[in-house]
């Protein structure tokens, strides 16, 4: 018996959905187009975050003492620089960890080939900042502190600054298109739905002096707009998913200046999953919450 | 059954249309609620349905004061009535099968009790071979009669006719009048508003007259007008 009332609500909202082809095609593409600039943003958001992932392992700065600095003035080093300003953390990495991090590095076959001494290794400290835009102020403080004990200096510079504000820029960007997107569709999908609550409002309050409950009079409707949302999430996904994967495949990894920076490129596949939670949890989500504002009128019997 | 107990009803926009109305319609009458339009019949017909809620006073249905009754409770109370209305009020692109059947899909009958409930009901408002016709394929008394044997189908145990016969002619009215006192015989308490002038004299049943809001007259086998 539960599964007749199911097959019919359900049924009914399948039927809606065909009925009115026109206004279901029309806020199908709609919803599409939306979704799809979404898409884009999206997955430009993605790369965006893999680039600053990658770059960001390599963030911070990491001083190399001279191999014959002692370890107590590095140690009063240390001290010092922990308590410049700016700066969050200091780790120290000593010639032995130096060696076993040069070790991890290689294949394990590679392995006996170096016999790396640690005294050939310097000892460093590694500094987190706390912010990446005083990178340049602790560089120099550091240098002055080191003096003549310094053996290099390597860190992150200017073009992580700059990321990470693009990747910052990209995620509002991201977000409040989604916004305005969403309010979009849900005008596009309510106004699709009160067509269809419209032509059959003599019905629905047939159905309310009959004594339906109000939930069994929405159903069918909230359906249409599942099955709407559904369906555009679908379309939607296909095209950013074959665009991105051609572009991917004939522009973004056959261009030189591209390979020359070493971008990685988050493949589709590996946001697929994301992606279709995403679309399916608006898809879903708006549908049920466009037609619900549309029906909230002619259940007023 | 029904009882009004001092039941107000001012529309906002400052229309009175029921002034303390008191009755009480026991299990099993038949009662023509009669008056000229906008005498307030529409609005008694609504304060039943719980269409309309009362400005002040109580109406017990069944025991129950629907008063106090939440909104989410209204569809359960309009189980147990069967409505009629002038304009029949069919769905289009159902048969005739359909739109009875229609009304026991949103009880949530099973399918079975559909499939031997539906054509009983056909039967007992005589459009046993109709069925399977649309409702612009019928004539205005039978799909009147589509409609009784929809508002009959869930076996509610009162059946409320606003105009039932309005639309109609004289011999189709009676008919219908006629198929409403059967239903009626059948234990069902059957309130019928009407303008019927001759048939409510002829059927000599309960008479509430209503005019301006007021109850003028409550006869118990009245006619139309006062003097009969």
């Amino acid at each position: 018996m539960k599964y007749n009332i199911l097959s019919y609500l359900i049924g009914e909202g399948i039927r809606n959905v065909f009925k009115n082809k026109k206004s279901t095609l029309s806020a199908l593409t709609i919803m599409c187009l939306c979704m799809l600039v979404f898409g884009i943003f999206f997955i430009i958001g993605e790369n965006v975050n893999n680039i600053i992932n990658n770059v960001e392992e390599a963030q911070g700065i990491q001083v190399y003492f001279k191999v014959d600095t002692t370890d107590e003035d590095i140690q009063k080093m240390g001290e010092q620089i922990k308590y410049i300003e700016g700066v969050n953390n200091i780790q120290f990495v000593s010639k032995e960890e130096g060696v076993k991090i040069i070790k991890e590095g290689l294949k394990e076959a590679d392995e006996n080939l170096y016999n790396i001494s640690p005294q050939r290794i310097p000892a460093s400290y590694i500094v987190t900042l706390k912010d990446l835009k005083s990178n340049e102020k602790v560089q120099q403080e550091i240098t002055d502190i080191v003096g003549d004990k310094l053996d290099t200096i390597t860190s992150s510079n200017e073009t992580i600054t700059t990321l990470m504000n693009i990747a910052n820029g990209v995620q509002i960007f991201t977000f409040l298109l989604l916004m305005v997107l969403v309010v979009i569709s849900l005008v596009i999908i309510s106004n699709t739905i009160k067509l269809t609550v419209h032509a059959r409002r003599k019905e629905i309050s047939i159905m309310k002096y009959v004594g339906a409950t109000n939930s069994f009079i929405r159903w069918p409707f909230i359906v249409e707009g599942i099955i709407i949302g559904i369906i555009s999430a679908m379309i939607a996904i296909l095209i950013v998913g074959l665009i991105y994967n051609i572009l991917l495949q004939n522009v973004l990894l056959q261009n030189e200046t591209i390979k020359n920076l070493e971008i990685t490129f988050v493949t589709f596949s590996d946001m697929f999953n994301l992606m279709l939670s995403v679309y399916l949890g608006l898809g879903i989500g708006i549908g049920i919450v466009g037609s619900s504002i549309s029906m909230r009128k002619y259940l007023e019997v | 059954m029904i009882e009004f107990r001092n039941v107000n009803k001012i529309y906002d926009t400052g229309t009175k249309a029921v002034n303390n109305a008191n009755f009480i319609i026991d299990k099993g009458e038949f009662t023509f609620l009669v008056g000229t339009s906008g005498s307030g019949k529409s609005t008694l017909i609504k304060l039943i349905l719980k269409e309309e809620e009362p400005t002040s006073g109580n109406i017990i249905i069944n025991g129950k004061d629907t008063t106090f009754l939440k909104q989410n409770r209204v569809p359960y109370l309009r189980r147990s009535m069967g409505i009629v209305f002038q304009d029949f009020r069919l769905l289009p692109d159902k048969t005739v099968y359909e739109n009875v059947a229609f009304a026991m899909y949103i009880v949530k009958a099973t399918p079975r009790h559909i499939r031997r409930q539906v054509p009983m009901v056909l039967s007992l408002v005589g459009l046993s071979g109709k069925a399977k016709m649309y409702p612009n394929e019928l004539s205005g008394g039978e799909q009147q009669r589509v409609a009784l044997a929809r508002a009959l189908v869930n076996n509610p145990s009162m059946l409320i006719a606003d105009e039932p016969t309005g639309n109609l002619d004289p011999d189709t009215a009676w008919d219908i009048m006629m198929l409403l006192n059967e239903i009626n015989m059948r234990g069902t308490t059957v309130i019928v508003a009407t303008h019927a002038k001759d048939i409510v004299d002829k059927m000599k049943k309960r008479v509430i007259q209503i005019d301006k809001g007021d109850i003028i007259r409550d006869d118990k086998k009245g006619g139309y007008d006062s003097e009969i």
